[in-house]
């Protein structure tokens, strides 16, 4: 009994922790629209200038009312500068841009603070134990859960009783409508912008004690929050405070008696929630996302452009003999994730879905090939096949389910199925090794030559590379490219005039799929090993801002994108260690002031007469 | 056979109805038009027979086939074509390539992965046809959003006809045109084939009298009366709630 209410109150303890991050998040986004993936970033740097505060000062009090206000200045600096010349574009540039962040804020933290694991000493006033009927408790704990829903409750009153809380309320349901009600709608959503960063600043003070201080804590905590905020309604404080305890307490239970498949209960849940009632238990429902701009016309090969193409081909047959083998190496590893953007692009660039979830599928194709080498002792280019159909068939069924939303809510159900895939993936060790990955047990040859030299690997990737960007080229230029173009700019009038999209966007996400699943195979055959790293959601984010920093929409966008990530990770990182923050500026500028990315940009950059 | 059937429609949007009791036949090249004030129910059935919205009760059928709650596509394929009465467009693509995403479903094959949609000469032939049909040759290669208004409603048109439809239905196809340009497409949907039956809604009273072969009039969801422009015009009632309100 005793050990129950223990873990009780262990999970009001955490739900109390996702309330500060879900709070936030879900107000955020019922008003602004805007999905702050930077909001568990906010939540980490509250837990570490805390932590300085504390160690300056000795207070763990001090600490609680500083830290929040450098974080909450930082939060309203971004949404100033960064977001607000955003509005007038689809939101899934704001989700894009707050990702970015998440780059620049993580290599901060590494830097400034160090890569351990640091601790917040709990306040000495609240380092003894508390008895109650039950059993002994500590202090701390229970004034976490006492402060959380103090905090909830002020929010409530602030939201229900006070003339600020009706123009939130009001901008929640309908932007013009709070306008009418005499709003300053910019002030607001800066206010209220700010106000969601104080509460994750808050609850990463509080967590301090408890969950630890360590570079990555924001995706630990952020992913959580999204399920709840899934769950409990976007934009919906209730279902924010609901949803907050029901997953805190079903996690600290789950992990206490189903240590397995906890996990994968809980994004089941998830997936359950969005199908059945996607606007959650508590939400209001939300419009599916206006089209992201992609827009982009179809532009046919001429003879300048294939001229163009031969002889980049050559200069890529060309550059291996020039180099030695670590560029080798890693070009060949470019090839690859060239190739998983290249099908990442076909549903996000050209039939305007996008996903947070595709490196479920690469993860598909890489198990496949690994584990049927392991179990079965299969030849890894038939498990590379196998991995093709496998990824396919996983991507038609989760296409299933997340093709019949859009938007916001497909972002959501992408990565809640990916996030299942992980969770079998990190679970299920005896097969997958979880974490610490498996290896490949045997490495193919290539048409008789030995992978093992850099050569041949180069050559292998390359032809895989070739094969699939001609085949997308070709599958773009051909009437079904067409119809997945036509659904991108409008699917409502693709389905006035006979299409049924549905089924379009399915295809499309098979396709990408079965090609991302060989990307992962032949990643398995490049890299020799696979861990359950490579299907994290941040994978599967890694491969949007590739996609989109070469130019989404193009063919030639992604296998740029790809290039310069892996460059920056590979070549920067060797001479800078702020390689993340690089990439993160990168992007945010090119979400900023290149839509269209690097390919786009150079194609700005052709005299207009030059354009077909 | 009639072309369109409607058999005691109902919708609503919570507690406004939209369509209330709503029964009318269209018959084969029949030119039906609906009229009546703003807020009538007359896009919500309109989106009904489209298949963009659900009707809570009755049935629609199309030459004798029930497609109640069918998705735009099927409805689409059963031959029934539409137009919005807001431009509806592929603003990012040109002319003719909107056309041949319309034709490419109807005439050719939309999941072919091989051939190069740029190339089929059998639809751009058709799709050429079109341009001609709706007064739009020239402006082939001219970017959507970069078209005239008056253009792009003709090129609503177009798509509409583009899967040869027995049954087109027209949302306010002179809605913001100028003068000139509604007589333009009074003059091209009078030109249209007489074995075309359409079901129009329109404000513009020259406009309805000059096209009509019946008229239906709405008014909060419900059918006022539906008969032939001359007693329409001599309609006590219908003068008193709409056109004496319009003029």
């Amino acid at each position: 009994m005793e050990l129950l209410v223990a873990q009780l109150l262990n999970g009001l303890v955490y739900g109390v922790l996702l309330f500060f991050m879900a709070a936030g998040l879900s107000l955020i986004f019922g008003l602004m629209n805007v999905v702050n993936l930077a909001h568990g970033s906010f939540f980490m740097l509250g837990a570490f200038i805390g932590f300085s505060i504390f160690h300056l000062t000795g207070s763990f009090w001090l600490a609680l009312v500083l830290a929040p206000i450098p974080v909450v200045m930082i939060g309203i600096v971004m949404e100033l500068w960064f977001l607000r010349p955003l509005y007038a574009r689809g939101h899934m540039d704001q989700v894009l841009l707050t990702f970015g962040f998440t780059f620049v804020f993580y290599d901060l933290v590494q830097t400034v603070w160090g890569k351990v694991v640091l601790t917040l000493p709990t306040p000495a006033s609240l380092q003894s134990t508390v008895h109650i009927g039950l059993g002994v408790f500590s202090a701390y704990r229970l004034f976490l859960i006492g402060f959380g829903f103090a905090v909830a409750l002020l929010l409530w009153l602030l939201l229900e009783r006070s003339r600020l809380g009706a123009m939130v309320r009001a901008g929640v349901d309908n932007a013009g409508m709070a306008a009418g009600l005499g709003a300053n709608i910019p002030a607001l959503f800066t206010g209220v912008f700010g106000f969601g960063v104080l509460l994750a600043a808050l609850g990463g003070v509080v967590a301090g004690p408890v969950l630890g201080l360590y570079p990555g804590m924001d995706t630990d905590i952020l992913i959580p929050a999204f399920i709840v905020i899934v769950i409990g309604g976007m934009g919906s404080l209730r279902g924010a405070f609901v949803g907050s305890l029901l997953i805190g307490i079903a996690d600290t239970f789950g992990k206490a008696y189903l240590q397995n498949v906890a996990l994968f209960l809980i994004y089941l849940a998830m997936i359950i929630v969005l199908l059945i009632r996607p606007q959650g238990l508590f939400g209001i429902k939300y419009a599916d996302a206006p089209p992201s701009a992609l827009a982009r016309t179809i532009m046919p090969s001429t003879p300048r452009t294939r001229a163009l193409a031969l002889i980049a081909l050559l200069a890529l047959i060309a550059l291996p003999f020039g180099l030695a083998d670590y560029p080798r190496a890693l070009i060949a590893e470019i090839f690859i994730f060239a190739i998983f953007a290249m099908s990442l692009d076909l549903i996000l660039g050209f039939t305007g879905l996008m996903s947070l979830g595709h490196a479920a599928f690469f993860g598909l194709g890489a198990y496949s090939v690994a584990v049927l080498g392991a179990q079965f002792g299969l030849n890894a280019w038939l498990g590379l096949v196998a991995g093709v159909l496998i990824a396919a068939a996983g991507a038609g069924l989760i296409g299933f389910f997340c093709v019949r939303s859009g938007g916001i809510p497909f972002l959501m159900l992408t990565l809640a199925f990916s996030q299942l895939v992980f969770s079998v993936a990190l679970k299920w060790r005896d097969v997958t090794g979880g974490s610490d990955g498996m290896p490949l047990a045997m490495q193919p040859s290539f048409f008789g030559f030995s992978l093992s030299h850099s050569l041949v690997m180069y050559f292998m990737t390359l032809v895989f590379f070739v094969a699939v960007y001609l085949g997308l080229r070709r599958l773009i230029n051909a009437p079904l490219g067409h119809a997945f173009i036509g659904i991108r700019e409008n699917e409502a009038r693709m389905a006035a005039i006979g299409y049924p999209t549905r089924a379009y966007k399915l295809l499309a996400f098979t396709i990408a799929g079965a090609i991302a699943g060989l990307a992962g195979g032949l990643y398995v055959i490049y890299n020799g090993f696979i861990s359950s790293d490579a299907v994290y959601w941040t994978a599967s984010g890694d491969i949007l801002i590739m996609t989109m920093l070469g130019g989404a929409g193009t063919l030639i966008g992604p296998p740029i994108g790809a290039a310069a990530f892996l460059l920056m990770k590979n070549v920067v990182s060797s001479y800078s260690e702020h390689w993340l923050s690089i990439i993160g500026v990168a992007f945010i500028c090119c979400v900023l002031f290149f839509p269209g990315g690097i390919w786009g940009a150079v194609q700005k950059l052709q005299p207009a007469g030059a354009k077909p | 056979m009639n072309v369109l059937e409607l058999d005691h429609l109902h919708c609503a949007f919570g507690k406004l109805v939209v369509t209330d009791d709503v029964c009318l036949t269209i018959g084969e090249g029949e030119r039906h038009v609906i009229i009546g004030p703003n807020g009538a129910g007359k896009t919500s059935l309109i989106n009904q027979i489209g298949g963009q919205l659900k009707p809570a009760a009755g049935r629609i059928l199309v030459s004798g086939q029930d497609v109640t709650g069918k998705p735009p596509s099927h409805i689409s394929r059963k031959g029934v074509a539409r137009t919005f009465q807001r431009n509806n467009l592929f603003q990012n693509l040109s002319v003719i390539e909107n056309l041949r995403l319309a034709l490419a479903v109807a005439f050719g094959n939309p999941l072919d992965v091989f051939s190069m949609a740029a190339r089929d000469q059998a639809l751009i032939g058709r799709a050429r046809q079109l341009l001609q049909l709706t007064h739009l040759d020239g402006e082939e290669k001219c970017i959507v959003r970069t078209l005239s208004y008056g253009g792009q409603r003709q090129l609503e048109i177009a798509m509409a006809l583009a899967s040869e439809p027995k049954l087109l239905l027209l949302d306010e196809p002179t809605s913001g045109m100028s003068p000139a340009e509604t007589a333009r497409m009074v003059e091209l949907i009078a030109a249209l084939p007489r074995s075309l039956s359409m079901l129009m809604i329109e404000h513009d009273m020259s406009v309805v009298f000059s096209i009509a072969d019946r008229i239906t009039v709405l008014h909060y969801g419900k059918i006022l009366v539906t008969d032939a422009p001359a007693a329409i015009q001599a309609n006590e009632r219908v003068r008193e709630i709409y056109l004496g309100m319009a003029h």
